[in-house]
């Protein structure tokens, strides 16, 4: 038997969750051992089964990969909750759960007559985490929110980019991510709470929060000098033959460079002792560092720079990730096989836990647990769960 | 009011941004962070002990003061509600000092590079002779194993490595960095969780463990769907600017004013349908060429100038109003200035204040969420270097008055980091 990790062992989750914020966070927990229920709308299920990546560009209800990566170890069922059967097995379920995860608009689940007040008096130990773009209260709570307006309104935008061109938004989902983080580590907090003697609660997490916790260099240049920060470059970007690499130069970072680049005599020449002289001779330093990168390989300089001590980095798209070397060293991706989708590589979990192994399976199909998890935790008879599927409560 | 982390203890020789934002907010939320450094070796976040004039540092009023290291804004904001201690780990008194400590901690968070606790001699199996189910994560660049495991990296270079920059640029143009150096209080809020979920693994089976994170594999981590992608279709994938792969038109277009902007994003027909009647265009909603979404993306280029045409002549945020009126998602791209005043994080008490001193009266980031019953908050300011290092000697370690004065006369604990530059 390998020795699994499942600090979570014992955990009933149940996911009202859809999409990127709140199927990270229950994923996290359902990785860790935890018995994660997510309930998916029946027919079209979560709004990811609709969202790319698909294998050759057709989609498939089973085979996206966005929902394939963030829905592994759970157990999938389908229940709607605009019915109202659908909603009495819903409260039935809260009664069975530790922790409930939802991302509706504020104020949906109370118009089911599931907002916390009615949980907390179904299972008052029960802890329910509410993710929305700008959370459950203030004047932005109705805005529509996505991707792209929690970075803007958090802060983000304004200082990613060229100082002369429009603000930039980072790619990808990182408000999306980062609000997932903080439900996963605010249903924790509450959590811990709770066994340690308390009550359950409401914990409220908003995406619009999340970006303004992470622009942080923003805020506070303006909080303590007045200034704003402005869109520059955190550390400059060279070309290299085959990509791109990341210089940072540190005080204690100059000889090293200076004998990395072949040009030791530079190490004394005053145009560049301090951070300051290589501030005002920025051009020049460019000039120099920009002639030697030209010919080389993103890979060598990254090893070569680290090597010295200096913390470089290049810039690595998909490919390069998929095939680094310490990317494989660690197991980090993963390969899983699904019954519909098929043997793929997934990204992994990022942390060791002890001498243990992590467990990765795959996503649910849409409905998969209907049966089993109405039998055991409803006790619904063949009958009901036919009865339930006409009625198209699942 | 109850505070929902009372009772456990964390022992923090983590310095920068990740490990200290981390046990800030288990700080905040009740549990007693002791934050360790040496006079010799501070928390870089610190700034410089002798700053010059345009350096890094950010202090109140552009003000460093006679002592700057107690001033950064880094430093202050990253640090409020813990104890501040000074132990010089060079010295075998202050390994020993650590591990008495430790010998009374719940939890041990660093992010050294690869290697550095192992020489002080304080590696995970050594503190577990001082207290056999102590909990210890490391907040690793690479993760402990592995070819790169000794690299060092700052959130800019985990931008990089870890993907996030391969999707983020101009349309058409070079993958680029953030302004913000994102991964650090990415991995920083996760750790949160990571670090109560290895105190209940102790509760429930009287054991601790030794957790290895790699904040490269954690940023990769929210590129999810960038590598299936790539699994499944052997794409890598390029930045596409201010756009989406599917919703369009969406941007970031001009409005009223130096360098203001908004962003506008149209998930569905639905939206833009109420987007062209908003900006006066209800001819739009009309024309076949932009009734679908693969439509609309064909055609970006000019449904962007339309957009600006209207927005280039509105303030940001009554377009935003007018525009979310309208049920079109629409948000005004903040500077550090419009995040300090934005309603909404106002109205939510976002800002907090932590006390009497003027680096203590501004308003401080708080967190990423909040409690209906253990509401957490900044429970003192960011504590002057080494300012509890008695305190904690004598409460946690146990230490008699003789032996902290011996620790002082030895340097182990010396706090003044003008003795040493």
């Amino acid at each position: 038997m390998p020795n699994l990790a499942a600090p979570l062992d014992g955990v009933k989750v149940l996911d009202f969750s859809q999409g990127t914020s709140g199927g990270i966070s229950t994923k996290l927990m359902a990785v860790m051992g935890a018995d994660v229920i997510k309930v998916e709308p029946p027919g079209s299920g979560d709004i990811s089964r609709a969202q790319g990546p698909f294998p050759n560009d057709v989609p498939h209800p089973e085979k996206s990969g966005q929902f394939l990566y963030l829905n592994m170890n759970k157990r999938g069922v389908t229940l709607s909750l605009e019915h109202p059967d659908g909603r009495a097995a819903a409260r039935r379920l809260v009664e069975w759960a530790d922790i409930v995860v939802a991302n509706f608009l504020p104020g949906q689940l109370d118009t089911w007559g599931l907002g916390y007040e009615a949980i907390e008096a179904i299972n008052p130990g029960a802890i329910l985490v509410s993710i929305a773009p700008f959370g459950q209260s203030g004047p932005y709570r109705d805005f529509r929110g996505n991707e792209i307006i929690q970075q803007a309104l958090g802060g983000l935008i304004y200082v990613t980019g060229e100082p002369d061109r429009e603000p930039l938004r980072i790619g990808g989902e990182p408000s999306e991510y980062f609000a997932g983080f903080s439900a996963f580590s605010g249903a924790l907090v509450a959590l811990t709470y709770r066994e340690a003697g308390g009550t359950g609660q409401h914990v409220d997490v908003s995406a619009h929060e999340g970006v303004a916790v992470a622009q942080m260099y923003s805020a506070l240049s303006y909080i303590f000098t007045g200034e704003e920060r402005g869109r520059h470059a955190a550390s400059p970007l060279y070309r290299v033959a085959d990509g791109q690499v990341g210089v940072i130069l540190r005080q204690q970072d100059w000889a090293a460079a200076c004998e990395m680049i072949g040009r030791p005599e530079l190490e004394h020449d005053e145009r560049f002792t301090d951070m300051a002289a290589r501030r005002v001779n920025q051009e020049a330093l460019t000039t120099i560092i920009d002639e030697w990168m030209r010919d080389k390989k993103k890979d060598d300089v990254y090893h070569d720079a680290q090597e010295r001590g200096m913390a470089w980095g290049y810039i690595a798209d998909t490919k390069d990730l998929m095939e680094s070397p310490q990317y494989q060293h660690r197991d980090y991706f993963t390969e899983i096989d699904h019954p519909v989708a098929g043997r793929l590589t997934y990204p992994g979990m990022p942390l060791r836990w002890g001498d243990s192994n992590w467990e990765l399976r795959p996503a649910p199909l849409l409905g998969q647990h209907n049966a089993e998890v109405y039998s055991s935790l409803l006790e619904w008879t063949p009958d009901d769960l036919v009865r339930m599927d006409a009625a198209g409560v699942i | 009011m109850a505070l929902a982390l009372e009772g456990i203890r964390i022992l923090d020789p983590s310095q920068v941004w990740a490990g200290p934002t981390c046990t800030k907010i288990l700080g905040d939320l009740g549990a007693d962070v002791i934050k360790i450094e040496s006079a010799r070796r501070m928390d870089i976040a610190r700034g410089d002990v002798r700053p010059m004039p345009n350096g890094m540092g950010i202090y109140p009023e552009n003000e460093p003061g006679p002592d700057p290291w107690n001033r950064d804004g880094k430093y202050a904001d990253r640090n409020r509600s813990k104890r501040s201690i000074c132990l010089d780990l060079t010295h075998p008194r202050g390994v020993d000092a650590f591990k008495r400590i430790a010998a009374n901690c719940d939890v041990v968070i660093e992010n050294f590079r690869q290697g550095v606790m192992g020489r002080f001699g304080l590696a995970y199996e050594d503190l577990r002779k001082v207290r056999p189910d102590i909990i210890m994560v490391t907040l690793g660049s690479q993760g402990g194993s592995g070819p790169e495991a000794a690299y060092g990296s700052f959130g800019i270079t985990l931008e990089q490595t870890a993907g996030v920059a391969s999707i983020t640029g101009y349309l058409g143009g070079d993958p680029s960095t953030s302004g913000v150096l994102f991964p650090d209080p990415l991995v920083a809020v996760v750790s949160v969780g990571l670090v109560l979920a290895a105190i209940r693994q102790r509760r429930e089976t009287g054991e601790g463990v030794y957790i290895d994170l790699s904040q490269r594999e954690m940023t990769t981590s929210i590129l999810g769907d960038m590598v299936m992608d790539y699994t499944m279709n052997g794409r890598s994938r390029t930045p596409i600017g201010n756009r989406h792969l599917v919703f369009a038109p969406q941007g970031v277009y001009q409005c009223r004013g130096s360098d203001m902007w908004i962003a506008i994003s149209v998930e569905t027909d639905h939206d833009w349908i109420a987007l062209a009647q908003t900006i006066s265009h209800p001819e739009l909603a009309a024309d076949p060429r932009y009734a679908t979404a693969a439509g609309r993306r064909e055609h970006h280029d000019d449904l962007d100038a339309l957009i600006t045409t209207w927005t280039s002549t509105r303030d940001a945020f009554i377009a935003m109003s007018i525009l979310q009126a309208a049920n079109v998602p629409a948000g005004v791209i903040e500077n550090g200035e419009q995040l300090v005043k934005d309603p909404q994080l106002v109205s939510r008490g976002f800002w907090e204040y932590s006390g009497p001193t003027p680096a203590e009266t501004l308003p401080y980031l708080s967190r990423p969420f909040k409690f209906s019953k253990t509401p957490g908050f900044t429970r003192s300011p960011a504590p002057p270097l080494g300012a509890q290092t008695d305190e904690v000697l004598r409460e946690v370690a146990g230490m008699s008055d003789a032996e902290i004065a011996e620790l002082s006369e030895l340097g182990v604990t010396e706090d003044d980091p003008l003795r040493f530059s």
